[in-house]
């Protein structure tokens, strides 16, 4: 009962002593550059982790044991420590020892109920993230859809944006797909085999990443129509960027090319009109894979191979024969090389066309000709 | 008499039908078919809306290619009773003469022969005009069936002759859409507006001027002259068997190019991620 009291004064002192430093350091700094604000009764970090820094420390929640400790190298480098974001900043129901009773049963619960402290630094994210399918999740019951703090452990969360570019940093974006593997092992392992993974894994970071076609904090339910139907915008995002596409050596003709071809003019039409209804034509992924999309010419499973290509045809057109494929162009502009029988059908039409409406002109011209000087002449045409 | 109170049957009326059976079936192909051709442009973006949307009009399309199968069928059938039961003069078949009478037209025109050509029951103008959607509707068929059955074609052709069949398609379309606006609409409504297809008749006067070599015949009385009714009873018990037959092996054709194959699943296939999200929590 004393240590208590003993403790509790120590701690007024404490906060009294600090009050008045950073009184006498405000008034100090106020003409050169409007101090931050003044943090009140808030203990400092060093005064938690005096206790949180010890090793091996837990809380029993239900039955299970939360690691309370807070390894504080680690969470130096954190953009919370670099920003001297305060402990009980979040932790706000804490301000004192003994700490107020955590009411939850478990480990889940408890961070479940934190969800809602990111907003006040961080209200933009916090309010995509709940327009997410993730945010959807949770609300419907599933308790380890995922909160901010399972992708950004709020203890050692580096700083992931440039502070001169707002961008994604590097470093960072390498990282996405591991965040997203605490949840999606299979998909993070189909992506590691396909061209986008295994080329950003050789850190290339040219390529897509989870949230670069899912989105960040709203991520939306992929398995809609709605985003079948956007599919093609989305590859094209990157696939119809020239300087991007010519460092891989790959087409950017593949947005023209799809769009002429039958299946492309109509889920380009469908999707205007109707982006959330099923069509059957086939978006890109449809013949590319989705998070397992590997190079068309890749030896054994290339789209490039015909026999490899029918297969994927034959998903939607079960009928398909060995020569069905090539019904499709495979995103070539018809030439005398690729696909000639289309070149020269054009070439033809090119000619044909011009050459059959410019006679048939050529002679309405002349009768019309004909027509004005016998009426100026007074004559009658027969 | 006057002349222009005269009037000559030009077209009875089951052939004015025909004609406008053709005329809403390819209007209603081109319109379908050119906004699918150039499906980027904005307009045929707005004409696809006024569908209800690309499926509808496709259906739209396919329907008016059925329709004019089934005219062009007609047509044939029609054209066989006359050639054989009436033996009508197979006026519409081209000859050296016509190649004259257009050369004729043009010197004419440019002012180097002193007379316009003088023309049977139909002129050079009508037969290039029906020959040329003969061929159309030839390459038009033939290359519809390709796209329309794709699989069946690549059981037979390489599979390249599919988007060969989409450019011929396309290139014949815009050929035969603006081939009808520069020569039909100029010939038969704003050279001279000729109401024969909604009459079925011609003055004499008009007779005169567009085809003086049949009014000749007519007043002759060597035109088509109607058969005794003995002959045609004998000669309608040869061609309708036969008519019968052909018409069911058309309308065999018609089912066939209609339902060769399904083409396609109707339903989207299910985006294939056999992942599914695993249930485990955050550390």
């Amino acid at each position: 009962m004393s240590l208590k009291k003993l403790s509790r004064w120590l701690f007024r002192a404490g906060l009294l002593i600090l009050a008045l430093t950073s009184l006498g350091l405000l008034l100090f700094a106020l003409p050169v550059q409007a101090a931050p604000a003044p943090q009140g009764e808030k203990p400092g970090n060093d005064f938690c982790l005096a206790c949180h820094q010890k090793e091996g420390i837990d809380k029993t929640l239900g039955n299970e044991q939360l690691l309370v400790a807070i390894n504080p190298t680690e969470y130096k480098f954190s953009v919370h420590a670099v920003e001297g974001v305060l402990c009980v900043d979040c932790h706000s129901d804490i301000s004192d020892y003994p700490h107020p009773d955590v009411k939850a049963d478990s480990i889940r619960e408890f961070s479940l109920s934190f969800s809602e402290n990111c907003k006040g630094c961080h209200e933009e994210q916090y309010l995509k993230q709940h327009d997410s399918m993730h945010q959807k999740a949770l609300d419907e019951g599933n308790q380890n859809a995922p909160i901010c703090a399972d992708c950004h452990n709020p203890h050692t969360q580096p700083r992931i944006i440039g502070q001169s570019s707002g961008k994604l940093s590097i470093a960072a974006r390498k990282e996405v797909p591991q965040t997203c593997s605490q949840c999606h092992g299979e998909i993070y392992a189909a992506y590691q085999t396909s061209a986008h993974g295994s080329a950003l894994a050789d850190g290339n970071t040219d390529v897509p990443t989870c949230t670069d076609c899912h989105g960040v904090h709203n991520i939306n339910d992929p398995r809609t129509d709605s985003f079948r139907n956007n599919t093609p915008q989305l590859c094209i995002n990157c696939h119809d960027d020239d300087a991007l596409m010519k460092k891989y050596g790959l087409s950017t003709n593949v947005k023209e090319s799809y769009v002429a071809d039958f299946h492309g003019s109509t889920v380009m039409l469908f999707e205007q009109q109707f982006p959330g209804q099923p069509t059957n034509k086939a978006v890109c992924t449809d013949c590319h894979g989705v998070h397992d999309i590997v190079r068309a010419s890749d030896p054994n499973v290339g789209i490039a191979l015909r026999e490899n290509l029918l297969v994927k045809c034959q998903r939607c057109h079960p009928d398909a024969t060995a020569n069905f494929p090539d019904a499709w162009m495979s995103h070539y502009e018809p030439s005398p090389e690729h696909f000639p029988i289309v070149y020269y059908v054009n070439l033809f039409y090119k000619f044909f066309i011009p050459l059959v409406l410019g006679g048939m002109t050529l002679f309405v011209l002349t009768d019309i000709y004909r027509r004005i000087i016998n009426r100026v002449k007074g004559a009658k045409h027969s | 008499m006057s002349k222009a109170n005269e009037l000559y049957l030009r077209f009875p009326l089951a052939r004015r039908i025909e004609h406008w059976t053709m005329f809403l079936s390819f209007t209603l192909l081109g319109v379908t078919g050119l906004a699918q051709k150039f499906s980027t442009h904005a307009a045929a973006i707005a004409l696809v809306k006024l569908f209800g949307g690309i499926e509808s009009l496709r259906m739209v399309h396919h329907s008016a290619a059925i329709l004019m199968m089934f005219g062009t069928a007609w047509h044939i059938l029609v054209m066989g009773y006359s050639v054989f039961v009436m033996r009508d003069q197979m006026s519409m078949l081209p000859s050296l003469q016509d190649a004259k009478d257009g050369l004729q037209a043009l010197l004419y025109n440019l002012g180097f022969a002193k007379t316009y050509p003088q023309m049977g029951r139909y002129t050079f103008e009508e037969k290039m005009e029906y020959w040329a959607f003969v061929w159309g509707a030839v390459v038009m068929g033939a290359t519809g069936f390709m796209m329309w059955n794709p699989i069946t074609t690549t059981k037979f052709l390489p599979g390249e002759f599919v988007p060969a069949a989409k450019a011929a398609h396309g290139g014949e379309a815009v050929l035969a859409v603006l081939a009808i606006i520069i020569w039909h609409i100029y010939g038969v409504h704003i050279k001279r507006f000729n109401k024969a297809m909604f009459t079925g008749v011609q003055t004499e006067e008009e007779m005169l001027h567009e085809h003086p070599l049949e009014l000749a015949d007519i007043k002759a009385g060597i035109a088509n002259r109607r058969p005794d009714e003995a002959t045609l009873r004998k000669r309608k018990r040869m061609y309708y068997p036969i008519a019968a037959v052909l018409t069911l092996a058309m309308l065999a054709g018609v089912f066939g190019f209609i339902n060769a194959e399904e083409t396609a699943v109707s339903v989207a296939p299910p985006v294939t991620s056999t992942a599914e999200v695993q249930q485990t929590p955050a550390p």
